[in-house]
């Protein structure tokens, strides 16, 4: 029962999700629809079936949940090989991002079973059966399980995330001691990958304006750093009811890292400088 | 944001509830019904300082199941609500932020609240006779 990392499944759930209707607060045109049930492998012993959104803009249909079954013995051991074996073998028009399948780009994250995670370090062993595999939630989905991070992307440009300070008194560098170099640990880790944005229920609810954790997280790494100068500006910006204050430390966040960061502790951070430089 | 053509993934329909969020809905949710039986508590306080037949019929209501259920309901609404408060103004202190601490913590709170409200009820069950 109590989870030491992030990377920790839940051992028993009472619920897998609220209990409120599947399709709440869904537009008719857009209600998920039981999808197409892919033939199995022939000769296979050790199947793993996954449910996948998905989602074609060019074909006029609903969204739908296709179930595909692949044998875990002529696969990679984690959930983006066998995404990867279903669009080379079985279905080539499902579309995902990838690219290190390492876990450190952040291009694969999704909604693995309830939760968001990253595909490449995802393995099946972990998955439920069958596995349920959603888009990153509370994206505008392009396709399939590829979801409009534009507007993630723009609150984090909103932050100013680049160093602001003048030209260094050496000429040469901003010298920083090995301290302050500590403060940014578990700060300018993250990847972007937006996994914690998109589970918090307070950026379902108010993602146009609440920034979100990862923006925060970041926004914090800069208020952080020693070489960093325009601390009250970056404060005075986020002095209004929903940039940062819409946080009601849910830490859904802090829960769902993959690079097992803490976007709920930068965001504490955050709000407790604001208190202390008024003092 | 908001592109209408297309469909919005889905959040709350799909999302896990952890203990996290589980905890703090029930914090929300708590809190609303500690208001209404606030509401509730002034009714009673001004028919006990007012009218003493409608204070006994509101006593009646409250003693039968419902009510007794409704003030059970209530009271583990009010302990959790005070122990994850607690929680709370830890968490605004920077407190308690490492996930281990923070499942440490909620699930001290719902062990602890359950348990508050056992003993009060066990104790006012007592006094009653």
């Amino acid at each position: 029962m109590l989870i030491k990392s992030s990377d920790e499944l839940p051992r028993k759930t009472l619920f897998k999700r609220f209990p409120i209707p599947r399709n709440a607060q869904v537009p008719p045109e857009f209600r998920i629809q039981p999808g197409k049930v892919w033939p199995e492998p022939e000769g296979a012993e050790n199947v793993k079936r996954l449910r996948i959104f998905r989602y074609n803009p060019e074909n006029g249909k609903p969204p739908q949940i296709d179930t595909f079954t692949i044998d875990r013995d002529d696969c990679g051991p984690m959930l983006l090989d066998a995404l990867l074996k279903i669009k080379a073998e079985i279905d080539s028009t499902l579309t995902f991002r990838r690219s290190c399948r390492e876990g450190v780009c952040g291009s694969c994250s999704m909604n693995i079973d309830g939760t968001n995670w990253l595909a490449c370090i995802r393995s099946m062993d972990e998955l439920d059966e069958p596995a349920t595999i959603y888009p990153l939630n509370n994206l505008d989905v392009i396709r399939d399980l590829v979801g409009d991070q534009r507007h993630a992307f723009a609150q984090y440009a909103a932050i100013k995330p680049w160093l602001q300070a003048e030209a260094p008194s050496n000429g040469i560098e901003h010298l920083q001691s090995p301290e302050d170099r500590n403060k940014l640990d578990g700060y300018y880790e993250c990847i972007l990958c937006f996994c914690c944005t998109s589970g918090c229920p307070s950026h379902w609810w108010n993602g146009d304006r609440f920034l979100g954790p990862a923006v925060l997280l970041q926004a914090w790494r800069f208020l952080a750093d020693s070489r960093d100068q325009a601390t009250a500006e970056r404060l005075d910006e986020l002095e209004d009811p929903f940039k940062l204050y819409r946080c009601h430390t849910i830490l859904n966040c802090t829960r769902t890292c993959p690079k097992g960061l803490n976007p709920g502790k930068a965001i504490a951070e955050i709000k407790a400088k604001m208190i202390t430089r008024q003092s | 944001m908001n592109n209408p053509s297309r469909p919005r993934s889905p959040h709350v329909q799909v999302y896990r509830p952890q203990l996290t969020s589980v905890l703090s809905f029930g914090h929300r949710l708590s809190g609303l019904f500690l208001s209404l039986g606030a509401v509730l508590l002034v009714g009673w306080l001004l028919t006990a300082a007012t009218e003493a037949q409608a204070f006994i019929n509101l006593n009646a209501w409250l003693g039968s199941l419902l009510g007794l259920l409704l003030l059970f309901i209530w009271t583990l609404a009010l302990f959790f609500h005070l122990c994850n408060g607690i929680r709370h103004l830890l968490w605004d202190a920077v407190i308690g932020f490492e996930l281990v601490a923070i499942y440490r913590s909620g699930w001290i709170v719902v062990f602890l609240s359950i348990a508050l409200t056992l003993v009060t009820w066990a104790l006012a069950l007592w006094q009653m006779g």
